[in-house]
């Protein structure tokens, strides 16, 4: 932990607000579940990578320890993997778990290019109602940046290079359904739905 | 053997190879599969964070409505992520307020769905109805002597656990043994290779692949096979940088499984699809006419 971040941890109150509302969110009966015995950081394949582990996560955030939990990496680094909910005693599904966390991360401000490139994705999904993978690169690029897209391209120019030589990567979109306006007033639905029901 | 067919956006770019090589394998076998008309993405699970669970539910769950109304036949995805997707929002439809709320939504397109449809995997459907004995009658190319490491990867065998052994599967290994293969054992068959992270961060991917890629090398496999496309896109896309970022020089094959059985039931390497592997399989194979 550097010094900053031992400063900011000093300096941090209990928000039991904060609390409260994971609780209500989708999974976050869970949260209260979950009995801090320390299996999934140690199933966790990318636990070394992230800041706090699954476990610590849930403490934390009982805790009311807002800043923290929504500051940390370990909600985007999760890949549901399922390794972790398959092994826990209280079948606490994690990942989803680290979904809410994400959409709370992101309405506190707070992003991460795995989150550009959901918001990418989900973008195509509406428009065309199936994703063009050779334009979700493109599309992500955009949305980064034009110097962190130079930056990827170069780093990624090898496996570029070897998806397009074998054409992997469609060049222009494959077609999409057939009338994506009537899949877009269903997504429009569904989220006054869910919206009306409470949650998200 | 009837099934419909999710064919997942994979299928049209990626891992186009899979959904090929599956078709034709199928044909084999004399397993119908039927594409979904009209079906779209299932959202995966990124769409979520941006849109909210329930719409993305009700996105995956378009595709079922259209599957039932093409008739009474079950689903079958090849993509692991698809399958997870899938399977999930089915068995929420056992749960009526979510039933009546998501056709509520569906409506809008003029669809609805029943809930009585099973979502089932591709190498699921293999092993427990299409059968081990007919998948190695079929074989006219015993791939006598080649080592083949079966990377089931991640979510295939967890997200649902409807099928096969979830800390020690067999399923894919089974499928190798009756092509004549090898399968090798080796550490790394069931650890995430970080999916769809590989773009937002390439540097985590390259470190989880590597274990994956050293035990298989160690194991002495050959090649690679796997269920699953995004597995595949990043063990074969990505071996090049695994190779420059750890001084490697692993040059393995990573193929899906279905491409392994089109070569054993001497299929040419087009409708195998070989030409879209990355790391060419030609030398592994060329002793059994590819
Ligand atoms: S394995 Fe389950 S109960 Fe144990 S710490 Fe993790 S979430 Fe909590
Ligand atoms: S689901 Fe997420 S938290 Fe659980 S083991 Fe996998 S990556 Fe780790
Ligand atoms: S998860 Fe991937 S392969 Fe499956 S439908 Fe969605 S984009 Fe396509
Ligand atoms: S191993 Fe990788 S691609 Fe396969 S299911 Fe897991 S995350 Fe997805």
């Amino acid at each position: 932990m550097s010094d900053a971040t031992a400063k900011e941890k000093a300096t941090i109150k209990y928000d039991s607000e904060f609390t409260k509302k994971v609780y209500e969110m989708e999974n976050g009966k869970w949260v209260k579940m979950c009995m801090q015995c320390g299996i999934c950081p140690t199933t966790c394949a990318l636990k070394e990578k992230m800041d706090l582990s699954p476990r610590r996560i849930i403490q934390l955030i009982r805790a009311g320890r807002k800043d923290e939990v929504l500051k940390a990496n370990t909600m985007w680094l999760c890949t549901s993997c399922y390794t972790c909910a398959c092994r826990c005693p209280r079948g606490v599904p994690m990942m989803d778990v680290m979904h809410d966390l994400r959409h709370l991360a992101v309405e506190n401000g707070i992003n991460h290019n795995s989150q550009a490139m959901a918001e990418v994705y989900a973008k195509d999904v509406s428009k065309r109602g199936r994703i063009w993978e050779g334009g979700l690169m493109l599309n992500y690029g955009l949305k980064i940046g034009l110097g962190n897209f130079m930056k990827m391209a170069l780093d990624m120019q090898d496996v570029g290079k070897g998806l397009m030589l074998h054409r992997r990567l469609p060049l222009l979109p494959p077609k999409g359904v057939k009338n994506p306006g009537k899949l877009r007033e269903v997504l429009n639905r569904a989220q006054e739905i869910a919206k009306k029901e409470g949650g998200h | 053997m009837k099934y419909t067919l999710y064919p997942g956006c994979a299928s049209e770019g990626t891992a186009i190879s899979y959904h090929h090589s599956a078709l034709e394998v199928a044909k084999v076998l004399g397993l119908e599969l039927k594409e979904i008309e009209d079906w779209n993405c299932c959202g995966a699970t990124v769409t979520s964070s941006v849109i909210g669970q329930f719409a993305a539910d009700v996105l995956a769950a378009r595709n079922l409505a259209l599957a039932e109304k093409m008739g009474q036949e079950d689903v079958v995805a090849t993509c692991s992520s698809c399958y997870a997707i899938l399977g999930n929002v089915n068995k929420k439809f056992s749960d009526e307020k979510f039933k009546v709320n998501a056709n509520d939504a569906l409506s809008k397109d003029g669809l609805s769905y029943d809930g009585k449809l099973k979502v089932r995997m591709l190498l699921d459907v293999m092993v427990s109805e299409v059968g081990l004995d007919t998948i190695a009658s079929k074989v006219v190319k015993p791939l006598k002597g080649l080592k083949v490491a079966g990377y089931v990867g991640c979510q295939t065998v967890r997200a649902l656990r409807e099928f096969d052994n979830w800390e020690n599967p067999t399923f894919l290994d089974e499928i190798i043994a009756a092509l004549g293969a090898e399968p090798v054992p080796f550490s790394h068959k069931l650890k995430c290779c970080t999916g769809a992270m590989a773009i937002s961060s390439a540097d985590i991917t390259v470190s989880a692949l590597y274990p994956i890629l050293k035990s298989a090398h160690e194991a002495g496999a050959d090649l690679i096979v796997t269920p699953c496309p995004l597995c595949q896109m990043n063990l074969d896309a990505f071996q090049v940088k695994v190779n420059k970022g750890y001084g490697t020089n692993y040059n393995l094959p990573v193929l899906f499984f279905t491409q392994l059985m089109a070569v054993a039931y001497g299929l040419d390497s087009k409708k195998a699809g070989l030409d879209y592997c990355i790391v060419s399989p030609n030398n592994a194979l060329k002793q059994f006419g590819v």
